[in-house]
């Protein structure tokens, strides 16, 4: 089966080209069948080939490529434990979003094209997976980055669209500029952008180690950008602007999981410099509570989940640079599972009250019977609720962030988690809680396309925690490291506290919102009567909510605030002065050429006589 | 020079510049006397024949021994018939995107001169590739510049064309003034202008006064060459006539002449320099010792070009700053020696990626500019919902151009890149310097891709491609994807036929 495992692929390619060439004189429904068939196509053989290397080794085929002189490059195919396993996230996600896309996007006239992008994506996000070398995986890296772009821009008529599209787009490829000069260097130490012969290179001592730690610092620079960590981070939550079944697939699930499957598929590097991955942990461990605590304040609905996947994200990175390969791994699967989750249901919420405001929704609970079961199931495993699979992998985390001597930011982490529980039930206390704050009546619960993949997700979102237990077995994390020479599993057993304080920070995040939130809601509404008696009695109300306001939230406000600023002023500013300054070059530059062509000779005389007396000077032709 | 030694010239090897000039002169007579009411734009055909069977005839020169003939003043190596095949394919690409140009004013008075210049200026770039002395190097050059300042001002009635002409013949001549110069003390110092006997003379002066006179020949022989190539500090005059110029010309200056001054920077600087000691004791080439400089120009050429791109509106002036950052890229392959042993390989693959990617994109704009009456940006807007196929192609384009993978232009930067920082001493600021400009580019690139998908759409209605202008397309998007994806068929081509170029050297 793994054999034939490059069919994977191409199978969205096909869908892409099909649609690209005929999508105009299908019908809609018809664009949607075509994009389910083949990314199906996809699902079923990647779960072949994922239960095939359950039982094989290793399949690894490459053929050359290009040879320049007596240095070869290859292409080819990898199939390893990571990899099987992205194959299998990736087509399930993908084909799901293809499905919920049927309901959600019904009605766009421009539906087969938005089919056609969503397999050009897939067919690149499949192809990144199975590189069994550098420069494929870069290849694949920017086709992905292309597919990213076309569909955050495919409301293109919406401003913030396009603005959100050209940002994601450029602040990536400024992490892609890091990649490459990454990859550059280890092909000048090495010879060759093959990870093996890399990983071979680097246990061989054949670079020096200030090399391995550059090189690995601007791999992980590239999936920074990727992976939306600090402070490339900015353009993920404008990226929203994105359709939803969008964001689900590629900003929660697969693309941004790229850079962390990218340190992963390089972990051999990291792990032989121990300032990389201080780096790594660091950059996580930070991305995890600054976006966690500006997840806070947040109003937007999608904007929330954002800045969630950002703070999961920092979680992941945390995990791999403690070195807890397994639990980096583990919480990306989980997290695809539980975020796309959200997402979908997120999408449905939007699709039935037509606002994105969390303001202005309420009491959604009684009117989407399937969809608010289905969002509360992704929240309580966002926010490590004992059961669910978010608890699993988050304690994987913590556990490795512990034992790799990491104290302060298992600190970090711990309030992260607080955060996460505070502000996911935040969302379903505003979202689903209460009585509707906006007279949106017509709110139905979406069509089957759409809730079907949804309890598909839902299903996951809790099982697939059971993969990697220390209560029933750790199967994913033993197969994963399985033959591995590089990677040794650590086998010792977690301090049993953890597990109970992150049990313990998650539910006090979450009583904290339903003192908070659940109350307000009722305020709210009351304070919509038009009763002045009321309207009093309930200022009283509001005004425990204003203590907790200022003791508890207002700090944490102050400080995401704060955050905020320094992620406007701060790197903002550090981004505008640079463009500022490519720009008044530009000025400069135009001046200077004013369509006089004696000033042109003039230059090209200047150039000439610059040359010339650098070259007498420097050249010691004289005396 | 009697008729026996005339005759025991191996003429065979001039076939294909025989064709050309035969096809031009034929050209100039049918012009001549046809008739008024003739339609002169069939005459691109004919013109297109003679290119093609240049072509395949070159094609059955390729892999012979290498022919000299006239004294050594012509020679016909791996070198010149690679080139070439770039300046022919090239040309005929050209000359079918000029087949379809109709400016608004109509030009069916000068439409028959067109054609023949067109054929003068390829045949000059002809002869550069294959010169192997100074005298038929100038007279290719000249041949060539001075076809493209009657070409440039093509549009007599065209007030931006005119002033094109008059600046491009103004610093065509300060450059050609100074090239020339520079190679009066060649001749001086070696008393020859036949490059071999040159070089064989260079390769046994270790005397430093002497080899300062050689930095004198060789900076002012590349000042004067920047200009054929547009870079630095040559440049300025490119935005200007870019935009002047008509379309078709434009684009057989932005590559079919840029190629024709590499391929002289290769016989003159290169050819005689590589091996020319750089210092009394001969432990570096001349160079060697020198790169810093080209390095130099290569870096600021890639900056200027990039940055200054980034304020235009106008698609041509646009196109003129973005083919000074492609001569910057590929000065850098040149001052880095293609990474030591792929010399002409990089070179060569980047110009023939260039043909493609630059001539699609300008077809695009040919087209495109003349149905929206306008050469701003603005007149891409909504290109996308007008004719969805010239948006995908021109998108096909813009990412080789930036160096998207899966493009030729990809694999071509990919090959500057490795060979810059693979070569002993590593060149890592010039290629940081690409890397980076090449990011800054992203920003001009993306902006025509912005204003195709995502803007609405202006200036009415469908546009429908020409068959002609339609063929050029597709073969250029199918050389720049095909390259993409299997570079290794051109590289392959280069070994099998021309081996290393080793006797582009051979005394």
């Amino acid at each position: 089966m793994m054999e034939s495992a490059w069919l994977i692929p191409l199978f969205p390619l096909a869908s892409f080209l099909f649609l690209l060439l005929f999508g105009s004189r299908l019908k809609e429904a018809a664009s949607a069948w075509v994009g389910m068939f083949f990314t199906f196509a996809s699902f079923v053989w990647s779960v072949f080939v994922l239960f095939d290397r359950l039982q094989s080794p290793t399949y690894k085929a490459e053929a050359g490529w290009l040879a320049i002189g007596d240095v070869q490059l290859t292409a080819g195919i990898e199939i390893n434990q990571l990899n099987a396993l992205m194959l299998m996230i990736v087509s399930l996600i993908s084909f799901l979003v293809h499905m919920y896309s049927k309901g959600y996007m019904h009605g766009d006239a421009r539906l087969p094209v938005f089919y056609a992008y969503l397999g050009f994506f897939t067919f690149a996000m499949l192809g990144l997976v199975m590189a069994p070398n550098l420069l494929q995986l870069y290849f694949f890296w920017e086709l992905v980055g292309l597919g990213s772009f076309l569909l955050i821009g495919f409301y293109f008529y919406k401003d913030e669209a396009k603005r959100a599209a050209k940002k994601a787009f450029i602040m990536t490829r400024i992490g892609d500029v890091g990649l490459l000069v990454g990859m550059i260097l280890l092909f000048w130490q090495v010879g060759s952008f093959e990870y093996d012969e890399i990983f071979q290179a680097v246990q061989a001592g054949a670079i020096s180690a200030e090399i391995i730690t550059l090189t690995a610092i601007l791999i992980f620079i590239g999936a920074i950008g990727k992976s939306g960590q600090f402070p490339l981070h900015t353009w993920l939550p404008d990226a929203m602007e994105g359709p939803t079944p969008v964001s689900a697939l590629i900003h929660a699930a697969t693309m941004v999981a790229a850079g962390v499957y990218l340190v992963a598929a390089m972990f051999p590097l990291f792990t032989a410099s121990e300032t990389a991955l201080t780096i790594v942990a660091v950059t996580g461990g930070f991305t995890a509570i600054f976006a966690a605590s500006i997840g806070l304040v947040q109003k937007d609905i999608k904007r929330v989940l954002a800045y969630s996947t950002v703070s999961q994200l920092g979680y992941m990175m945390l995990a791999l640079g403690s070195a807890g390969y397994a639990a980096g791994i583990f919480h990306l699967m989980t997290h695809a599972f539980f975020k796309a989750l959200l997402f979908l249901a997120a999408g449905s919420v939007i699709h039935a009250v037509h606002t994105q405001d969390i303001e202005e929704m309420g009491g959604l609970w009684k009117k989407m019977k399937i969809t608010g079961p289905l969002f509360l199931i992704g929240t309580l495993a966002i926010s490590g609720v004992p059961l669910f699979s978010g608890f699993f992998s988050k304690d994987e985390i913590l556990v490795a962030a512990w034992q790799h001597g990491n104290q302060g930011l298992f600190w970090l982490a711990l309030i992260a988690a607080f955060f996460t529980a505070f502000y996911m039930f935040r969302l379903f206390f505003m979202v689903f809680t209460g009585d509707s704050r906006k007279t949106e009546t017509n709110v139905r619960e979406s069509p089957a396309t759409m809730t079907l993949p949804m309890i598909v997700l839902g299903v996951l979102a809790i099982i697939s925690g059971y993969a990697n237990t220390h209560w029933f077995g750790t199967f994913l994390g033993d197969w994963l490291v399985e033959g591995n020479e590089y990677l040794a599993h650590v086998h010792s057993e977690a301090p049993g506290w953890i597990m109970l304080a992150a049990t313990a920070v998650s539910a006090a995040g979450i009583l904290l919102a339903y003192f908070i939130y659940s109350k307000r809601a009722i305020s709210r509404s009351w304070m919509g009567g038009e009763n002045s008696t009321v309207y009093i009695a309930l200022y009283n109300k509001y005004f425990i909510d204003e203590t907790y306001q200022f003791s508890f939230v207002a700090l944490t406000r102050w400080i995401s605030l704060f955050l905020s600023y320094i992620d406007r002023f701060i790197v903002g500013g550090l981004v505008n002065a640079v463009t500022g300054t490519v720009q008044s070059l530009g000025r400069v530059g135009s001046r200077l050429q004013n369509g006089q062509t004696q000033l042109y000779g003039t230059i090209a005389f200047l150039g000439l006589a610059v040359l010339v007396v650098i070259f007498a000077l420097t050249g010691r032709y004289f005396g | 020079m009697d008729m026996e030694t005339m005759l025991s010239y191996d003429w065979g090897a001039m076939a294909p510049e025989f064709i050309i000039l035969g096809t031009a002169i034929l050209l100039s007579i049918l012009d001549l006397f046809a008739p008024k009411q003739f339609n002169r734009r069939s005459l691109a055909w004919l013109g297109l024949t003679g290119i093609f069977l240049a072509f395949i005839t070159l094609l059955g020169l390729m892999g012979q021994e290498t022919v000299s003939i006239l004294h050594d003043t012509f020679k016909l190596d791996s070198f010149a018939v690679a080139f070439k095949l770039i300046l022919l394919f090239g040309s005929a690409l050209v000359i079918v995107m000029a087949h379809s140009y109709e400016p608004p004013e109509g030009m069916n008075e000068y439409r028959g001169e067109f054609y023949y210049l067109f054929l003068a200026a390829l045949l000059g770039a002809m002869v550069m590739a294959s010169s192997g002395d100074l005298i038929t190097l100038f007279v290719g050059l000249e041949l060539l510049s001075i076809s493209s300042y009657i070409l440039a001002g093509m549009r007599k009635k065209n007030l931006q064309s005119n002033e094109a002409a008059m600046k491009y013949v103004v610093n065509g001549g300060i450059s050609t003034a100074i090239t020339l110069f520079g190679m009066s003390y060649l001749y001086g110092l070696s008393g020859t202008t036949n490059l071999k006997e040159m070089s064989a003379w260079m390769v046994g002066v270790f005397d430093s006064q002497f080899q300062y006179l050689f930095g004198l020949a060789f900076f002012m022989i590349l000042v004067g060459l920047t200009f054929k190539i547009a870079s630095a500090p040559f440049h300025m005059w490119a935005p200007d006539v870019y935009q002047g110029a008509p379309t078709p010309v434009t684009a057989f200056l932005s590559v079919i002449s840029k190629t024709a001054g590499f391929a002289m920077i290769y016989r003159i600087l290169i050819g005689l320099f590589i091996t020319a000691p750089g210092d009394s004791m001969g432990a570096f080439t001349f160079l060697e010792k020198n790169q810093v400089y080209l390095a130099f120009l290569a870096g600021i050429t890639m900056i200027i070009g990039n940055i200054l791109a980034l304020r235009q509106r106008n698609i041509k002036r646009l196109f003129a700053y973005s083919s000074i950052a492609q001569a910057g890229y590929v000065l850098v392959a040149v001052a880095t020696l293609g990474g030591g042993t792929f010399l002409f390989d990089t070179v060569w693959f980047y110009l023939m990626a260039y043909v493609f990617m630059n001539l699609g994109a300008f077809s695009v704009i040919q087209l495109v500019t003349e149905k929206s009456d306008t050469e701003d940006i603005s007149g891409f807007a909504g290109l996308y919902k007008r004719s969805p196929w010239l948006a995908a192609v021109l998108s096909i384009f813009l990412l080789s151009l930036a160096g998207i993978p899966g493009t030729a232009g990809f694999i071509g930067k990919l090959n500057i890149i490795l060979g810059s920082v693979t070569v002993e001493p590593g060149h890592y600021v010039l290629a940081s310097i690409m890397m980076g400009t090449t990011v800054i580019s992203y920003f001009y690139y993306f902006g025509i891709m912005t204003q195709m998908f995502f803007r609405p759409v202006q200036g009415a209605g469908n546009i429908k491609i020409p068959a002609g202008i339609s063929v050029v397309l597709i073969v250029c998007a199918i050389g720049t994807i095909l390259f993409g994806i299997m570079p290794s068929l051109a590289f392959d081509f280069l070994h099998v036929n021309f081996g290393d170029f080793a006797d582009f050297f051979a005394l």
